[in-house]
């Protein structure tokens, strides 16, 4: 291979290079194994940058691309008589020649992309797009005096420096409360679900250190309540999630977690 | 390091039974799904990533209209490719983030959009707006740690991969904003991705 042409790769994989030079290192990609590689991990990289810049999109826009797919039928996928015409010994890497046109633009990113990386975004990526940050109590309203937690519940809710973070996902709606001062967190739910059959939610703390601890289980009620006082404290911990796990709880998360809240 | 380093081995998730998994996306399945023409998958798909694939594009086309127009398209084109995607060749975000970035560089290196861009990159209230709608990622987890592995770069490597990933630039107009050899800029960018990978442990 071209040395001047595999040193492209970094280039390629931010789409930073002219057309000429794109198609150029497009050709030499369909030859070249290692620059194949280079970029699959290159651009998994680079769009870790994104996360720099996120911004929600305005309502309407959800509403105009729902609006838009409904016009248009999904391409087929490709065949082994499509696929053909790729086949090497390797997967092929082939970038979209075109911005929008699709057609080849499909495998380009990430064949070393492992599960743990895919789920640490995730993790992290549903923190960011879900707080909403509210500093006090005010809107804290538990809904059963009789809860046995109640009391430590409502002394985090009361800590004189309790804040709360709402997340809504679809029907769900997750407050949780905490307290520096206090070490102590709590989470209240609506709209959730039971656990599917042979599972449980399972609460965690993550840290800035990036390990997951647990923190207990949530159990929603028929009404699809539930809280919790999370058990151990907040130190270190700069979110927390849920996750579905087997009956009996993990040490470890072992599925996506389905909610997660950032705490400050 | 990262989450779940002590997870043994991933286990499948739970995301055909209802409600619990319906606000944990897996992306890839999502994107299975709406190769079948299902449009709540795809919705779904739309809400757990429109804030990385807006704010990207809004990030490199600056124009919010335009940004609005863009990644339209890009969540178009994803349905309409959606059964391309191949989850063997690579996570299902990065697939996504490689055809919004691919698309928002494209709009603005047409002639009438670097136009558009330039007006809104002279205007400093953009930039200011931007910052603001920037916080709350900032804030997240994640931010911190990819802000932490930049830090690892040298400032060339760092000034180049920014301007080629978040300022859209090409290697050539690179080596001009920072004053370095033509051809050097994108050796910095290469140099400077690979610390990045090896620093967030993208595995090799």
């Amino acid at each position: 291979m071209s040395p001047d042409l595999h040193h492209l790769s970094g280039a390629y994989s931010v789409d930073a290079l002219d057309r000429d030079e794109r198609s150029a290192f497009e050709s030499h990609l369909a030859e070249c194994e290692a620059c194949r590689s280079e970029v699959t991990e290159l651009s998994a990289t680079a769009h870790s940058l994104a996360v720099l810049a996120e911004a929600g999109p305005p309502a309407s826009l959800r509403t105009a691309v729902l609006a838009g797919i409904s016009q248009v039928r999904p391409l087929p996928p490709l065949t082994a008589d499509d696929a053909a015409e790729d086949a090497d010994d390797e997967p092929t890497i082939v970038g979209p020649t075109t911005p929008m046109g699709g057609e080849a633009g499909v495998a380009r990113a990430g064949a070393t992309v492992i599960p743990l990386f895919r789920r640490t975004t995730t993790w992290i990526a549903a923190a960011a797009a879900a707080a909403v940050l509210a500093v006090g109590g005010a809107a804290w309203s538990p809904w059963s005096a009789d809860q046995p937690t109640l009391s430590a519940l409502q002394r985090v809710i009361q800590a004189p420096d309790a804040a709360t973070v709402t997340s809504h996902k679809g029907a769900v709606t997750a407050t949780l409360a905490y307290s520096r001062e206090l070490n102590r967190s709590a989470l209240t739910v609506t709209g959730m679900p039971p656990a599917p059959d042979g599972h449980t939610y399972q609460l965690w703390y993550m840290g800035s250190d990036e390990v997951a601890r647990s923190a207990g289980f949530l159990t929603p009620s028929p009404d699809g309540r539930a809280e919790a006082v999370l058990a151990g404290g907040l130190t270190g911990a700069a979110a927390v999630g849920v996750t579905v796990e087997p009956t009996g709880g993990s040490a470890a998360p072992t599925g996506q977690p389905i909610m997660v809240m950032a705490v400050a | 390091m990262m989450y779940l380093m002590t997870a043994a081995s991933p286990v499948p998730t739970t995301s055909d039974s209802g409600g619990a998994a319906a606000s944990s996306p897996d992306l890839a399945e999502l994107l299975r799904r709406s190769a079948r023409g299902d449009e709540e998958s795809f919705a779904r798909l739309y809400d757990a990533t429109s804030r990385r694939v807006f704010g990207l594009v809004l990030r490199v086309v600056r124009d919010h209209a335009m940004s609005e127009e863009v990644t339209q398209e890009v969540y178009l084109d994803v349905w309409r490719t959606s059964a391309r995607f191949d989850a063997q060749k690579g996570s299902a975000l990065s697939w996504l983030m490689t055809i919004a970035h691919r698309a928002a560089v494209d709009r603005v290196r047409s002639s009438e959009s670097s136009r558009r861009r330039d007006d809104a990159h002279a205007t400093s209230a953009q930039a200011v707006a931007f910052d603001e709608t920037a916080e709350a990622a900032e804030a997240s987890l994640e931010a911190q740690r990819v802000r932490k592995a930049l830090s690892t770069l040298t400032e060339a490597q760092r000034s180049a991969v920014e301007l080629a990933y978040l300022g859209g630039y090409t290697h050539t107009e690179v080596a001009k904003l920072l004053g370095l050899p033509l051809g050097t800029a994108k050796t910095r960018i290469r140099d400077g991705l690979i610390r990045l990978r090896d620093t967030l442990g993208v595995p090799a």
